[in-house]
């Protein structure tokens, strides 16, 4: 066990080499040159040569690269292009922000989508178990900018019980989290139902039934615990999703975390504003994998060797 | 073998079927016996008989849908276990009549550990307290003959071997002393050594409380050595019921002596095991007539046409066949049959 969580933590270092290097060439793939970008519009060709001269801009892309590779190391990611502020900085302010957003996500995601799952599978093909089933179909394929826009609506501008927008308060975590963590929570909710059925066939399923077991004891407490060890992997791949999302809950929402940071870093064309957040955003990916594939291998490790 | 009183479980008339896209399998299709106090009832046929499901049926556990307990009754202490509400049924399982299941790989589960999985069956029907139950599960995985059974009790089914495996079922079986223990093939997936180590143990254990015991196999070795009498099964039906020397010593039914052919005898120099020829009828669909027919060196006109009852041959022997009764002709030497 402990060999495979070193093993797995060494399995990172390529892949984290791997994301500096898709984030560096993000400054190579934009369109023009970036000196003439950060030295502005009517910049002189002296203050341009300048810049270049400053960043390295003239040297071959794989010094670069190395260079950019060392300062991002020493916890250098430049500055701002629009405040001159370290990229890191403001990382550091708003990163706290979304993992909060993302971890109460995570949470309804869990919560709601294992619930409903079990609701389901302990009457297969009842009203109940259809009902369930067809509104977690909806949340798969509702938008999430549409379900968010909708729950705002209701919820703060028709029933005013709910704040719009911003991030003060724990009632401000509310519909942004409801509106990211639905979709997974959709997903899970099948991915348990699917697994508990596929678990109540079981040969040892039958050995709690004929021992006497209640029904309720047979589910929760023999069914549960296997069904959910699929589930996991489902759940950690739920939260690279959520990630993701939350780039447009924190627009919608106007929450003030990474991943709005990042789509305004995009469209002031502050480079290595965006180069910054999505380096750690994908880092943010990677540690969660990490912790995945090691709890997933705990859970599952007794089943494998069976 | 002289009638004792009651029998405490008494199956009559027992159907098991399972309605599929493929039509209505009547895997078990009218069965009788009946079972004393401290008595060892042996169950063999040939795979997909019906074995498992007679045995399942008797404590509603088939998987429903697609199977479904078609008709008949299974008296228990004078109780119909059928028709009886799931709740009591339920404090009938594992408490008064008890199973080991023919899967000793797949039947414990995974994630709990063996101990608290013989514990929760003690809590539930003997009302012991968490402590007292623990110990006596550790006691239990001792009287199996599990060595170190404190430390074994904590660990998970993935860290014991097959034997010890089916010791641990046997264990839950016998932890709250049942009065009747289904055991579906308890060997069979176990080497010859510990395959005797746990016939011995059964029934140690069933002189101890004189419980009565179902042993269901197709190992006829089992048979003669821990059973009193044999119900031998064919395509969903008992075709022979008899003391277990008798099955050995005169078998009626020509399934039966196509069985007892088919075993290796050691006394004479006979390499090569007789095998019956011919396959089973589908349980899907079943003839009108005898279900041996088609294999069987002895059939007559009448055996595909008509099915033939499980009759009184003598006061211990009953048998399901035509050559038995007064409708057989006695000409043997029919065309196309060896
Ligand atoms: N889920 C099912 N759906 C349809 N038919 C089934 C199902 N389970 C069992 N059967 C039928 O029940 C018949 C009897 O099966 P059973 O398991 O009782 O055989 P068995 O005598 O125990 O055989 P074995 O010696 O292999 O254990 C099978 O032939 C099969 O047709
Ligand atoms: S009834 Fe006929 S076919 Fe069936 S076992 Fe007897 S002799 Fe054979
Ligand atoms: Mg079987």
């Amino acid at each position: 066990m402990l060999m495979f969580i070193l093993r797995r933590i060494l399995q990172t270092i390529p892949v984290i080499i791997g994301v500096t290097f898709v984030v560096f060439f993000i400054m190579q793939l934009v369109p023009g040159d970036p000196a003439v970008l950060l030295a502005g519009e009517g910049a002189s060709k002296e203050t341009i040569e300048a810049i270049r001269e400053q960043l390295g801009l003239n040297q071959p892309l794989y010094i670069q690269y190395f260079e950019y590779l060392t300062n991002v190391f020493k916890g250098d990611l430049g500055v701002s292009l629009k405040n001159s502020q370290p990229v890191l900085d403001e990382i550091l302010v708003r990163l706290p922000i979304t993992i909060e957003l993302a971890f109460f996500s995570i949470i309804i995601t869990i919560v709601l989508g294992m619930a409903a799952g079990i609701i389901s599978a302990v009457k297969p093909y009842s009203l109940t178990d259809v009902s369930v089933m067809l509104v977690a179909l909806l949340g798969i394929s509702l938008p999430s900018f549409w379900f968010g826009l909708m729950l705002m609506y209701f919820f703060s501008v028709k029933l005013q019980i709910l704040p719009v927008a911003g991030w003060d308060s724990l009632l401000h975590v509310i519909l942004p989290a409801i509106t990211l963590g639905a979709g997974g929570a959709a997903i899970v909710a099948r991915m348990t139902r699917s697994s508990m059925l596929e678990v109540i066939r079981q040969d040892y399923i039958r050995t709690a039934r004929a021992k006497g077991l209640r029904e309720r004891i047979i589910i929760y407490k023999h069914a549960l615990r296997n069904a959910l060890i699929p589930v996991i992997t489902v759940v950690g791949l739920q939260f690279g999703a959520l990630l993701g999302g939350t780039v447009l809950v924190e627009s919608i929402f106007a929450i003030n975390g990474l991943g709005r940071m990042i789509v305004d870093a995009i469209r002031m064309r502050d480079l290595p504003m965006v180069q910054g957040g999505v380096l750690f955003a994908s880092l943010i990916f990677v540690v969660v994998n990490l912790f995945v594939d090691v709890f997933y291998r705990f859970f599952n490790k007794r089943i494998e060797l069976n | 073998m002289k009638e004792r009183n009651k029998p405490i479980l008494e199956v009559k008339g027992l159907k098991t079927h399972f309605t599929t896209k493929r039509g209505v399998s009547k895997a078990v299709d009218g069965i009788d016996f009946t079972l004393h106090k401290g008595e060892t009832l042996g169950i063999v046929g040939e795979s997909g008989c019906g074995k498992s499901m007679t045995s399942l049926s008797i404590l509603r556990l088939i998987p429903s849908p697609p199977g479904k307990i078609a008709g008949g009754s299974v008296l228990f202490k004078g109780r119909d276990l059928v028709t009886m509400p799931e709740d009591e049924m339920r404090k009938i399982r594992g408490n008064e009549i008890s199973m080991i299941f023919q899967e000793p790989m797949t039947s414990l589960n995974p994630v709990i550990p063996v101990g608290e999985q013989i514990a929760e069956a003690l809590r539930l029907h003997q009302k012991m307290g968490k402590k007292a139950a623990w110990d006596k599960s550790v006691e239990m995985l001792k009287m199996v003959g599990i060595p170190s059974p404190e430390k074994r009790a904590k660990q998970e089914p993935f860290q014991l071997s097959g034997g010890m495996r089916q010791r641990v079922m046997i264990a839950m079986a016998l932890a709250c002393t049942p009065e009747v223990l289904i055991a579906d093939e308890p060997t069979t997936a176990l080497d010859v050594t510990i395959q005797a180590q746990i016939l011995e143990l059964i029934k140690e254990l069933q002189t101890k409380i004189g419980m009565g015991v179902i042993m269901i196999t197709h190992d006829l070795g089992v048979v003669a050595e821990t059973c009193d009498k044999v119900a031998v099964m064919y395509a969903g039906n008992i075709v022979e019921h008899a003391s277990t020397e008798q099955i050995f010593a005169d078998p009626k039914h020509p399934y039966t002596q196509g069985l007892l052919n088919s075993l290796p005898k050691i006394h004479e120099d006979q390499e090569e095991l007789i095998t019956i020829d011919g396959s089973v009828p589908s349980p899907y669909n079943m003839p009108a007539g005898c279900r041996f027919a088609s294999r069987c060196p002895y059939a007559e006109d009448i055996c595909a046409a008509h099915q033939p009852d499980l009759v009184s041959y003598s006061e211990d022997i009953k048998v399901r066949c035509w050559k038995y009764t007064d409708k057989w002709t006695g000409k043997r030497d029919k065309e196309g049959v060896v």
